[in-house]
């Protein structure tokens, strides 16, 4: 961090590790990020994508996202400034040797998508880039915002994966979080995903919640995994800064030891259900994971499209224009809206990579590690130190956390950067 | 130039009296630099200072001044420190003086540093110029505050000035008052050379500055100088005045406020207090109450990366050529590593140079809980200086231990007595003497050094309200019950928490300490244990629970910089923690030993 620092103090120098600093004093007349893409090419041959849709019709307490609200028009506009993006991404000068693996289109609420809406970008994505036949194409559920119809839809427009964003089943919490669904509607919205033919189904969940106790919770682990759902996150929950609840403060936490009494009821309820805990928020029946995530976590690449979105290219991470009519005002130029774009450090790639990898039971590959760990003395110190406390395990080829450590992992994450 | 048209004045006032504005006024009304300038507040030049609203170092200026009998005068405005860790340098200052102006906020009345100033400048002999401030305010009780001026100082409250300094109404009154009723300084420009050191500082081009204010004789440029507590003798290099800049001049003389180089290579040579002359003929006696500058408290300095060690050494050096009242030296301590045993004047002066540190050399720093020096005489035979309790031989060893008493005056109105007594005897003072002055007492105690050098002084002015003064002298070593402290984390001491505290109250402290500990250091991947014990007996114990839980669910739709930022931003902060054995102690857990 301090070499970004000091370059960032005295601009135009010590360009080699972060030529991007070196714009910092430009107007945004000359977008200094314009041509980020066009000059980092991937090093990879396959990459993910992710698609934001920001709108919401309400949002929830908790959300920290990058949201917009659903104003008159604010939709058309949005579409035709993601087609515009997805043409200028396919018209960069590499986009023709890479391959999407998978696309994820993410919110916001994605579900607000009118099933033809969602398929002409899909279709524009598949006309300016080679998306595999087996790609993996997920979309974000509201289960306010679906109906079976509408699911059929989108599975014909080439989604093959729905996570449905259910995150209790106390009607009584649920209009708190600000979610427009009961549990009814979720249990609904499953079926009909299901009756549309959705063979790959996740569920998302949230423990920690305001009101929420361990009996509740156990009520909805158990149910949500008697509907038999292929992958389910769940997500422990954290006041952000950009929440209102992380700006207003929230009532009614569960006391430390319930949330960890939750987390551990989840772990067993899902183990015993045959559902791997994967990641230290996911789980997955055999075969099952999320593709797109798990590029997230491998530290692989991938490109971004929608306000706000986030991408990863070669050693550079880049991040769109947050706010939605500025992302249409760029792209209506004919400009890529990238507002921010950072070349890693070795050292950062390095952090990046463990921190990544340890999120997932796959952990870190040791044959990978041990070179890295060269004149790292403390990193090697600390990675004994955690062994030693158990948790942390080396199954021989790989590191990785145990649960125990998956619960502590922000606490140890630091000691890595 | 004649010594009629010379006058020499300090500014005196309460905290908040407005003494910088009415300093500001009078440089502004005297063209000495213009008002927009003056809004800076020059007379405040450290940063420090200046945040903290507080004088640390004496300053100077000399302004020209047409009075309205024609004739051109010379004022000489000496600032001084403004607490009582510098009371010492504040009287060296008004030593220099004939005169001082005397601020009174007209809505606040007189206030505990009114009265401490108004006995500091009535015992230096100085005239006082009572002067009631922000008149303008609605508030404002002029004909109170001369009431008050009346009763309470003895002065004629009549003859006080009523002046805004905010608005500059009165302000040219307070000129002529000067001239007509400080009088001018009396001396010999013949006699052989006498004059008064009462700061310096550090230049990097031209050496030691020394402020000083002259009685007889002159000096000037080529002069040989002789320092008498020292008996060093130095040629002058320049002599000149401050206008508000350094700016020389031909020759200082009798009754002259100035300054002179002298290719002096450290602060300490020319120390507060001490009386320049002439080698060639020397006078026959120097000023009285010359004073070494003796560090009361001791504290362990350590940088909290220990790469740091060699730039702390530097920093120290570098500083103490400013400041020769701060002493240092290496010490090595099992917990924190390689650092310096450093002395300081008081508390503020210790936290004055731990900011300066940090600020001035960015570094991040470790203060161990501070110390006083005890006597310890040894079942051998010997005595032995103990400034840190990691030093104090075994209980076997000691045959009697010393420490170090001060007489106090507090003085404190009336209501706020029974207050005052009870902090006192939880402070283990013993009670001397007791004078009614009005609505005001005077108490007279004498404490042990240990008890009063912490937060003796904020306790005292939180319970007064803000209106007990107080003011102490070093007296004696007294025999006492002592015993070492000590803290250990998880079962291991740690030296640098260990402190030298009274038999009687050691339950008490190791208490207070442990729960305080408890409050500081964060949770960690396992349980701490936190422990006080005398000797190998346990007398109390807090344990900080293991974290239980620190996970961030999400990655935000692969917005992983985001994440990065955010555990950076925590580290960050660790940084201020030191690693103690395999705990992280957080830098102000050393410095809540000394605030319990």
């Amino acid at each position: 961090m301090t070499e970004g620092g000091l370059t960032k103090k005295r601009p135009g120098s010590g360009s080699a590790d972060n030529p991007f600093d070196s714009f910092a004093g430009s107007g945004p007349a000359d977008n200094p990020y314009a041509s980020v893409l066009a000059e980092n090419p991937p090093e990879a041959d396959t990459l993910g994508l992710y698609v934001h849709v920001p709108f919401c019709t309400k949002r929830c307490g908790y959300c920290s996202f990058n949201t917009a609200p659903l104003e008159e028009g604010a939709m058309a506009r949005y579409l035709e400034a993601l087609h515009r993006e997805i043409d200028l991404l396919g018209a960069l000068p590499w986009a023709a040797r890479v391959r999407l693996a998978t696309v994820f289109v993410g919110g916001g609420t994605p579900s607000l998508l009118a099933a033809e809406d969602l398929a002409a970008a899909l279709d524009g994505i598949r006309a300016r880039f080679d998306v595999g036949a087996d790609a993996e194409i997920t979309v974000e559920c509201n289960p306010e915002s679906v109906t079976r119809q509408k699911l059929e839809g989108y599975r014909a427009a080439g989604v093959n994966r729905l996570s449905l964003g259910v995150q209790s089943l106390d009607d009584s919490i649920l209009p708190r979080l600000g979610r427009l669904h009961d549990a009814r509607g979720a249990r609904a919205a499953f079926e009909a995903a299901r009756e549309a033919g959705c063979a790959n189904l996740s569920v998302d969940l949230m423990y920690g919640l305001p009101g929420l106790d361990l009996d509740g919770w156990t009520r909805a682990v158990d149910t949500v995994l008697d509907w038999g759902p292929d992958h389910l996150s769940a997500y422990g929950l954290t006041l952000d800064a950009g929440s209102l609840w992380g700006a207003a403060g929230i009532e009614g936490l569960p006391a430390e030891q319930e949330q960890i009494d939750q987390y551990w009821r989840l772990a067993h309820a899902a183990a015993a259900h045959g559902l791997e805990h994967y990641e230290i928020s996911n789980y997955a029946r055999p075969r099952f994971r999320s593709r797109h995530n798990q590029i997230y976590w491998h530290a692989a690449e991938y490109l971004a499209a929608g306000p706000g979105a986030c991408g990863f290219l070669g050693r550079v991470r880049y991040a769109n224009v947050k706010a939605t009519p500025r992302y249409c005002e760029a792209l209506a130029d004919g400009a890529l809206p990238i507002a921010s774009a950072e070349q890693l450090t070795p050292r950062q790639r390095l952090a990046e990579r463990l921190i990544l990898g340890l999120r997932t039971a796959d952990g870190v590959p040791t044959a990978w590690l041990e070179p890295r760990l060269d004149g790292e003395r403390d990193l090697r110190r600390r990675i004994e130190t955690w062994r030693a406390q158990a948790l942390l395990v080396d199954t021989g080829d790989r590191i990785r956390l145990t649960e125990a450590g998956f619960l502590l992992s922000d606490a140890l994450f630091v000691e890595l950067l | 130039m004649v010594l009629s048209r010379i006058r020499n004045f300090s500014i005196v006032a309460h905290i908040d009296h407005g003494k910088s504005t009415l300093a500001d006024r009078l440089l502004a009304l005297t063209g000495t630099m213009d008002a927009k300038k003056a809004v800076d507040q020059v007379l405040d030049s450290m940063d420090l200072e200046r945040e903290r609203g507080i004088t640390i170092k004496a300053h100077t200026v000399r302004l020209m001044y047409r009075a309205r009998d024609g004739q051109e005068y010379t004022l000489n405005l000496i600032d001084t420190p403004g607490h009582v860790d510098f009371s010492y340098e504040v009287s060296r200052a008004l030593a220099a003086c004939e005169g001082a102006v005397l601020i009174i906020d007209a809505a606040q009345g007189i206030e505990a540093q009114t009265l401490a100033n108004f006995y500091l400048a009535s015992d230096a002999n100085l005239a006082i110029i009572p002067v009631v401030n922000k008149i303008d305010l609605p508030a404002a009780d002029v004909e109170g505050t001369r009431a008050q001026i009346t009763e309470t100082l003895e002065l004629d409250g009549g003859d006080a000035l009523a002046i805004s300094a905010k608005h500059g109404t009165g302000v040219p009154e307070v000129l002529e008052a000067i001239v007509a009723r400080i009088p001018p300084p009396q001396g010999d420009p013949d006699a052989s050379l006498k004059a008064l050191v009462f700061d310096s500082f550090y230049d990097s081009y031209q050496g030691v500055v020394v402020y000083v204010r002259l009685t007889d004789g002159r000096v000037r440029p080529g002069t040989r100088i002789l320092l008498m507590s020292n008996g060093r003798s130095y040629d002058v290099q320049q002599v000149g005045v401050f206008s508000p800049d350094m700016r020389p001049v031909e020759e200082l003389s009798a009754g002259q406020v100035g300054y002179i180089t002298a290719s002096m290579k450290r602060v300490a040579d020319a120390k507060v207090g001490e009386t320049i002359t002439e080698t060639a003929r020397p006078t026959a006696v120097p000023f009285p109450g010359y004073r070494d500058a003796k560090p009361m408290v001791f504290a362990g300095l350590y940088s909290i990366d220990d790469t740091d060690y060699e730039a702390l050494r530097d920093a120290l050096e570098k500083l103490r050529l400013n400041d020769p009242a701060f002493t240092y030296e290496p010490e090595t301590s099992l917990a924190l590593g390689y650092g310096f045993r450093c002395g300081f004047l008081g508390m503020l002066h210790m936290e004055i140079v731990q900011e300066r540190l940090e600020r001035e050399f960015d570094l991040s720093l470790i203060v161990t809980a501070p110390s006083v020096q005890y006597k310890v005489r040894t079942t051998a035979g010997e005595v032995l200086d103990i400034d840190n309790p990691s030093k104090l031989p075994t209980p076997d060893r000691i045959e009697q231990m010393d420490e170090p008493y001060v007489t106090s005056s507090v003085l404190v109105p009336t209501e706020f007595m029974t207050a005052i007594y009870k902090l006192a005897q939880e402070k283990r003072g013993e009670h001397r003497s007791l004078e009614y002055h009005g609505k005001r007492v005077h108490i007279r105690f004498d404490f042990p050094l240990a008890e009063i050098v912490v937060d003796f002084y904020d306790r005292l002015k939180s319970i007064s309200k803000g209106y007990a003064s107080f003011d102490y002298e070093l007296s004696e070593f007294r025999p006492s019950d002592l015993v070492k402290l000590d803290i250990l984390l998880n079962g291991d001491p740690v030296d640098a928490l260990s402190s030298i505290v009274h038999r009687d109250k050691a339950y008490e402290k190791g208490k207070a300490l442990v729960e305080k500990l408890r409050a500081v250091i964060p949770r960690q991947l396992f349980e701490v244990a936190i422990q006080a014990a005398i000797g190998s007996r346990v007398i109390a114990r807090e344990t900080v629970k293991a974290m239980g839980k620190n996970v961030t669910a999400k990655c935000y739709g692969g917005d992983i910089t985001r994440k990065r930022k955010l555990l950076e931003r925590q580290k960050e902060g660790k940084k201020r923690m030191k690693q103690v054995g395999k705990v992280e102690v957080p830098q102000e857990a050393f410095l809540s030993v000394l605030k319990s």
